[in-house]
């Protein structure tokens, strides 16, 4: 074997590696959020004065009332069916009444609309029964046993997160067989950003858990190193980068890339600070569906068309794409506390909001992005009312929209004449890209070509085919880096929406559910209609994968989203307590 | 808080949708990933070199191969014109050729590494095919330039020794008209082999005693009178000549349109379709992943005479000589047929063979006795009635046929049958359109690829 074949084997080699070692890195996280979280077991308890039982308070926002599905179910037929919320904010225990018959009083005295605080030794009265509030020391509850689970070390896990970027990296820099400085840039960029945020999280804000963040920070790593193997097509006048050119031109996307995940990661932070009070989050709802609207509009009336949609602004040398952050205005106006939950229970506000969402996206020709609002609306609905006639309702309506808009455009229907077919369209517009795709995919084989050996994204030649890496970058993922690891990727996105669901009773407020609930939908599904679009499985419309496409917008709004999954982590805000109770530092 | 959690829930169903969708498509991309790779369109393998593995004859003859301007054939053109429709063209036209079937095989495409190589190079496999390319050119010889097809396999092993179909062209310097000139050149992209269908005429008489044997309970002792013609349902039957009296034995040695179409009626129309089908008449048959062409033979409806027609191969009938072969291998081995094939197997560069061919039976054609009847009035037809100048010392038995297919063309030649010797277990198809009489158009080229088979291959 000659000197290339050994450099070629010793990148395939590692490349056989990395699966193994994002797999177990992702295990490693889940495994480790799993352990960190608190058990079922009480927070406090009441006790009834009548008959003496002590009832546990499992959660940090607790529904009172006669129905069945309450959290404390009063056997009290004077008591409305959702009486009150007992819920636990900063300042302590709150009692709520939630529109109930008879009213709510604390010590005798009736409960004013905007709550009252209590304190153990309280007592809460609900039509005729009575429960005094006490600490789960001063009444006799079994505790349930605990079981320790061993949680891995957060800078063990960043460690792993910068050892397989480093392999990505060596896969970069060796790329169709020549040497190439280009991509260490951005690796050291992304390795500042990595450990800035940690040390930022660990170290000043002092939070015990990093597992999401490092989940984040692996997919975008992964991102940012296959950009980097990529080249856009020098231009006139510009000149070929050599072998040890540290910063190039024709490297634009990749630092964009990696600017996106610094802004991505700054409205992280700025959110889960956002989101710490909720009173502020509710008051702030409104104004935030305006400016969410507001941005709709500017859109529309800014955006040029380009490739059958209008959803690009450009202001001066930036474009940015407004619906991505959008997405989290959308997360924020349907998410809601129980205590609302409870007084207001028709969804006309944001069916409303909903609606103008939806008619703007279809005005910009957007149909991707509309699907992916539409499927966070089902699911914020849903979570809401617990109601299926209005999933019904709602898919009904969807149906009928699909029908008038078929009746009228039925040219519309041209876009998906390819669905299925892709193998008739090889050299037209419906199914030139699914085709590549397919085939581009299928010879990377299982651990793939190596991180800019593609013919998708075209490598160091700028000869790629049209948005490789963006709505086809599962393709690209799959030729580079092989067809494993892409489905890790996807996988840890679908472990995601399975953590939420199983955290939602965990979280400090139904708020945190809902938000993280239908963040983490609304991720899945976006890479659903991405890697099932290219590769035929759906239609092709033309959306990014999350972490992993190419885009600024789509890379700073996905760690918006991410913000929600970690601000139902109750640990996130509770983090000093916990310390404390260690005994510190 | 609690039924937060229990609507949560919902999240199940798209997580659900997600997993079907991901598994559906792993699927597809385990069972179609090498036909996703091997696309013209991708960059990896354009160039005219998408191919690196060679296509080998059974004796290691190297049929086709690659090197840096793109595929290499055998030297011999004779060998290349003969083998074009087993191995294929650079243009991927003949679907039904190793380098069509195998080609992400030959491109060395693999689940494990797709399109690329641990080492850099990429290697693709080798397809050794069961055909012998000299007996493939004898038989392209001895076709001299006329449509048609040969057909010659191991009845023991299923082995198809040689298949050519004509017309062909020399892949290595394709005319410069092929694809400008589709009437000059009609049928060339078509295995008439394993495509083809022609007018069984006399051949088709196998058939009808089959059915004749299993239907007519005293065929020994009848007899049967020709008189050169005869009228069924007042449409003239002729023959070839006034045979008089005759067995059963005599009239199929005789090859007598009078007797055969006496026969077909007596069986009656349902009879002869049920035995058709029972025969594989209306069945498509699976050579390596190609499908072959169905016979046909249908006479719902039809009227006495059609019906007589029908039982000496006119009327319409078409007949696969792929399929006749498989009905050859049948008499011969007691009515249960080998199934012929031509892959013979697949080795990857660094030796390891992922695919190897093998012997398998199908459902039996015919009964025990009724197979052992037929081989033995068709071993009479040879040494009682063409004598054995044409097949020396073989114990062939045999059919010839001529179908006649109108508009002023020559009938169509057909010489069907297999050694009786187990020393040289051959069977054998040859069809030579527009040739006339199967016993001077199709017999001499059945008997040139027998006779270099038996020296080569014999026991």
């Amino acid at each position: 074997m000659n000197g290339n074949e050994w450099i070629q084997t010793g990148l395939f080699l590692l490349r056989m590696l990395l699966p193994f070692l994002v797999i177990l890195v992702a295990i490693r996280c889940f495994h480790s959020m799993k352990a960190g979280r608190r058990r079922e077991e009480p927070v406090i308890v009441l006790e009834n004065m009548v008959s003496k039982k002590v009832i546990p308070v499992l959660y940090w926002e607790n529904s009172l009332g006669r129905s069945r599905s309450c959290d404390i179910v009063l056997s009290d037929m004077t008591a409305s069916r959702d009486h009150a919320v007992l819920m636990r904010r900063e300042s302590g225990w709150i009692v709520k009444d939630t529109e109930s018959k008879s009213g709510t009083r604390v010590n005798g005295n009736t409960v004013p609309p905007e709550g009252k605080a209590v304190y153990p030794g309280d007592v809460i009265t609900a039509g005729s029964t009575s429960l005094m509030l006490k600490r789960t020391s001063e009444a006799s509850v079994k505790m349930p046993k605990r079981k320790i689970l061993r949680a891995a070390s957060p800078v063990g896990l960043m460690v792993w997160v910068t050892v397989i970027q480093l392999i990505l990296l060596i896969q970069a820099c060796f790329s169709s067989g020549e040497f190439s400085a280009l991509p260490i840039l951005p690796f050291c960029a992304l390795f500042l950003i990595e450990w800035g945020l940690y040390y930022y999280s660990i170290h000043i804000l002092d939070r015990v858990s990093f597992e999401l963040e490092t989940l984040g920070f692996l997919l975008s790593g992964i991102s940012v190193m296959l950009l980097s193997g990529m080249r856009s097509e020098l231009k006139k006048g510009e000149v070929a980068p050599d072998a040890f050119a540290l910063i190039h031109s024709t490297m634009k996307e990749t630092y964009v890339q990696v600017g996106a995940l610094l802004l991505g990661v700054i409205l992280f932070c700025f959110l889960i600070w956002f989101m710490n009070d909720l009173e502020r989050v509710m008051k702030f709802r409104m104004a935030i569906a305006i400016g969410a609207i507001l941005l709709f509009a500017a859109n529309l009336v800014l955006a040029k068309e380009s490739h059958g949609a209008r959803n690009w602004i450009v202001i001066g040398p930036v474009s940015v794409q407004p619906s991505e952050f959008i997405k989290i205005a959308f997360i924020f106006v349907g998410a809601s506390t129980l205590d609302r939950l409870q007084t207001a229970r028709n969804l006309s506000g944001f069916l409303i909001f909903t609606g103008i969402c939806l008619g703007c996206l279809f005005l910009m020709h957007d149909f991707g992005t509309a699907c992916i609002f539409f499927v966070t609306f089902l699911v914020i609905a849903f979570m809401r009312s617990g109601s299926f006639r209005t999933l019904f309702l709602a898919l009904s309506a969807a149906a009928f929209g699909a029908f008038l808009i078929l009746q009228f455009r039925p040219y519309v229907l041209d876009r998906f004449k390819g669905w299925r077919h892709v193998w008739e369209y090889v050299n037209e517009s419906q199914g030139y890209q699914q085709v590549r795709v397919l085939s581009y995919s299928a010879s990377g084989g299982l651990f793939g070509l190596g991180i800019g050996n593609g013919k998708l994204g075209g490598g160091t030649s700028g000869n790629s085919v049209f948005a490789a890496e963006s709505d086809l970058v599962f393709g690209m993922l799959n030729e580079e880096l092989g067809i494993i690891l892409s489905v890790w990727v996807v996988c840890i996105l679908a472990a995601m929406v399975l953590y939420t669901r199983s955290e939602a009773t965990k979280s400090r407020s139904t708020f945190y559910s809902i938000c993280s609930c239908s963040a983490a939908a609304m991720l899945l599904f976006q890479a659903c209609l991405n890697i099932f679009g290219s590769t035929d499985v759906l239609p092709l419309t033309g959306v990014t994968l999350p972490f992993i496409s190419a885009g600024g917008s789509s890379m700073a709004a996905v760690w918006g989203l991410l913000a929600f999954l970690k601000a139902c982590d109750e640990r996130t805000y509770a983090a000093r307590r916990v310390k404390k109770k260690k005994g510190g530092r | 808080m609690k039924t937060t959690g229990n609507r949560s829930l919902i999240l199940y169903v798209l997580s659900i949708a997600f997993a079907a969708g991901l598994l559906f498509f792993l699927g597809e991309y385990i069972l179609q990933g090498g036909q996703w790779a091997v696309q013209p369109f991708n960059r990896h393998i354009s160039g005219g070199v998408s191919m690196t593995g060679q296509v080998l004859d059974r004796t290691g003859q190297v049929l086709s191969s690659s090197d840096e301007n793109g595929r290499v054939y055998n030297q011999d053109a004779s060998i290349r014109q003969a083998t074009l429709h087993a191995v294929g063209d650079d243009a991927g036209y003949i679907s039904s050729a190793a380098q069509y079937r195998y080609r992400s095989e030959l491109a060395g495409y693999n689940l494990f590494t797709g399109l690329g190589s641990p080492f850099g190079n990429r290697t693709g496999s080798d397809v050794t095919l069961t055909l012998d390319a000299e007996l493939c050119k004898t038989a392209y010889t001895a076709m001299n330039g006329k449509k048609g097809a040969v057909l010659l396999c191991n009845y023991e092993t299923g082995e198809i020794l040689c298949m050519v179909s004509t017309p062909t062209f020399d892949p290595a310097n394709p005319p410069e008209d092929l694809l400008d000139n589709p009437e000059k050149y009609d049928g060339v992209y078509l295995n008439n082999a394993l495509s083809g269908l022609y007018t069984p005429g006399s051949t088709f008489k196998i058939i009808t005693s089959a059915a004749a044997i299993e239907n007519i309970p005293d065929l020994e002792s009848r007899r049967f009178q020709c008189n050169g013609s005869e009228i069924i349902n007042g449409n003239k039957i002729t023959c070839t000549a006034v045979h008089g009296d005759q067995s059963f034995q005599d009239a199929l040695g005789n090859s007598c349109n009078i007797a055969f179409g006496e026969l077909a009626v007596e069986v009656g129309e349902e009879a002869m379709m049920e035995k058709a089908q029972e025969m594989g008449f209306g069945q498509s048959y699976s050579v390596d992943g190609v499908s072959t062409a169905k016979s046909v033979y249908n006479v719902k409806g039809a009227s006495e005479d059609a019906l007589a027609w029908s039982g000496i191969g006119q009327y319409t009938d078409q007949v696969n000589p792929y399929h006749m072969l498989r009905i050859m291998c049948a008499i011969a081995n007691d009515g249960t047929p080998v199934e012929p094939y031509t892959t013979k197997e697949i080795t990857t560069s660094f030796g390891m063979t992922t695919y190897q061919g093998k012997t398998s039976y199908g459902e039996p054609l015919l009964s025990a006795s009724t197979a052992s009847k037929l081989k033995e009035a068709m071993r009479s037809n040879i040494r009682d009635y063409y004598g054995e100048g044409l097949f020396p010392g073989m114990q062939v038995c045999a059919k010839t046929g001529t179908g006649e297919v109108g508009e002023g063309k020559e009938p169509t030649g057909w010489i069907v049958g297999f050694s009786a010797d187990t020393n040289t277990p051959f069977a054998f198809v040859a069809v030579v359109e527009e040739g006339g009489y199967g016993i001077s158009s199709a017999g001499p080229v059945a008997s040139a690829v027998m006779q270099q088979a038996v020296q080569k291959y014999g026991k």
